[in-house]
């Protein structure tokens, strides 16, 4: 868990931003209320993010300040709407390098129409490419993951899961959970990856701005 | 808003009314009100109490005037005496006399005299404050913070010692900004890249990018330069 979060002072100093501009973003309700969570350290109270959310929303903002204002920005950040409307094609997908080629070609097709991808479609394979790439899944499981995926996240109530890929004695499984979500396992399990519906989504938003900016 | 006409709520003397969506509210006496209000133009004098969410593009608050739930504003004037019994949020509030939030509090632009306490964060673009008495946040956070002490003649001199609540300095656990400039303040932690520190602070720690200045009347339990 600690790993996964960041500090005020580190963020500040890895993006370059100043506190004026976090609060300010913050009060524009471009950074949500939840992220900020506050911890006793031995200086005091500090203020803590779940980084790699919190990076990619930043990268966000930054990238989308030219063509827009604060107002319109916390608008299209928070509203999911405007996001799950989006539709990238095939093309894009590749030029913009938002999932790798491999994926593409291998799962694309499955999602019916060839050419385009609406945002459900593409939150899936983005899920699957990041594993792939990352080297920590074999294509066989992809495929058991991407299957997983395309036919039980609808069952999910509030749309947002987390993912658990683990492996026993070579034996690899996939646990999708209802998130937040904390599983315990036994001595054997290694938990190869986890991945959150939230995280996701926030990466792909991203790489998917430049959509709404036009 | 709807492009119907919405009726106007008026209070004279001692009455009370109802909550609802208005045009004008304007209120003289003493009066209570049950249910939220929203409005566009908010005018409140003498002895208010609204007992749940106030929200108004303009409000002009004179008197005393309790709002239990959340308050949203465009501009607002304060003079006299607010309390607000959770959130206050808005665009500009220009103070005279003194405001009470129990809850955060967020604003672009927050300029006055007087006195104020916010029991969670104040966050704010511009905060320019002249103290009368204590100014009082958990938390503070903004572009930029500029206070300074009224000029305070030999009465509340007098009274500030025997009562601690009159005695103009600022009081926060944190304060985080980018310009901050204060005088009289006491505080844990003072973080900023521009940091000016007046005459009367004590503070425990400050944290600063860029520059910093610290008056010789300061006491600053440690300075230190972060960043690069």
């Amino acid at each position: 868990m600690e790993d996964d979060l960041i500090s005020k002072k580190q963020l500040l100093d890895l993006t370059g931003i100043s506190y004026g501009q976090l609060y300010r973003w913050k009060r524009k309700q471009l950074i949500p209320e939840e992220w900020f969570i506050r911890k006793s350290t031995f200086t005091g109270q500090e203020t803590f993010f779940p980084k790699e959310m919190i990076l990619s929303r930043i990268h966000n903002i930054v990238n989308m300040k030219e063509g827009l204002s604060l107002d319109e920005m916390a608008d299209k950040l928070s509203d999911k709407a405007s996001f799950e409307k989006v539709s990238v094609t095939a093309k894009e997908i590749l030029e913009r390098n938002i999932v790798s080629t491999i994926t593409l070609r291998k799962f694309g097709k499955s999602l019916g129409d060839e050419s385009i991808y609406t945002f459900e479609g593409l939150v899936h394979l983005f899920a699957v490419d990041r594993l792939l790439s990352a080297g920590e899944m074999s294509m066989e499981e992809a495929e058991l993951l991407f299957r997983t995926l395309e036919e039980k996240v609808s069952r999910l109530e509030s749309g947002s899961w987390e993912l658990f890929f683990v492996r026993k004695m070579g034996v690899s499984s996939f646990i999708l959970a209802q998130a937040p979500a904390e599983l315990w396992f036994d001595e054997g399990v290694r938990l190869v990856s986890k991945m959150t519906y939230a995280d996701l989504i926030e990466q792909l938003k991203g790489k998917l701005a430049y959509k709404l900016v036009e | 808003m709807d492009k119907h006409q919405l009726p106007d709520l008026i209070i004279n003397g001692v009455s009370g009314g109802a909550g609802g969506t208005y045009n004008n509210v304007n209120m003289d006496g003493v009066g209570k009100v049950v249910g939220p209000i929203v409005a566009r133009m908010f005018k409140g004098n003498g002895h208010m109490n609204l007992n749940d969410d106030l929200a108004a593009e303009e409000a002009e608050c004179n008197g005393v005037i309790k709002v239990m739930g959340n308050m949203r504003f465009g501009t607002l004037k304060v003079g006299g005496v607010l309390n607000v019994g959770k959130s206050f949020r808005g665009e500009s509030c220009t103070l005279n006399g003194m405001v009470s939030v129990k809850g955060d509090c967020e604003l672009e632009d927050f300029v006055g005299e007087g006195s104020f306490s916010v029991g969670g964060l104040l966050s704010a673009g511009h905060v320019d404050f002249k103290l009368q008495s204590q100014g009082k946040a958990n938390e503070i956070g903004v572009e930029s913070l500029v206070i300074r002490q009224v000029n305070n003649g030999f009465w509340s001199k007098m009274f500030s010692g025997i009562i601690p609540k009159l005695r103009p300095e600022l009081c926060a656990r944190t304060i985080e900004g980018d310009f901050i400039d204060v005088e009289y303040t006491t505080a844990d932690i003072i973080r900023g890249n521009i940091v000016i520190i007046g005459p009367g602070c004590t503070l425990g720690r400050v944290e600063y990018r860029e520059q910093i200045t610290v008056h010789p009347e300061a006491k600053v339990g440690k300075v230190e330069k972060v960043g690069e």
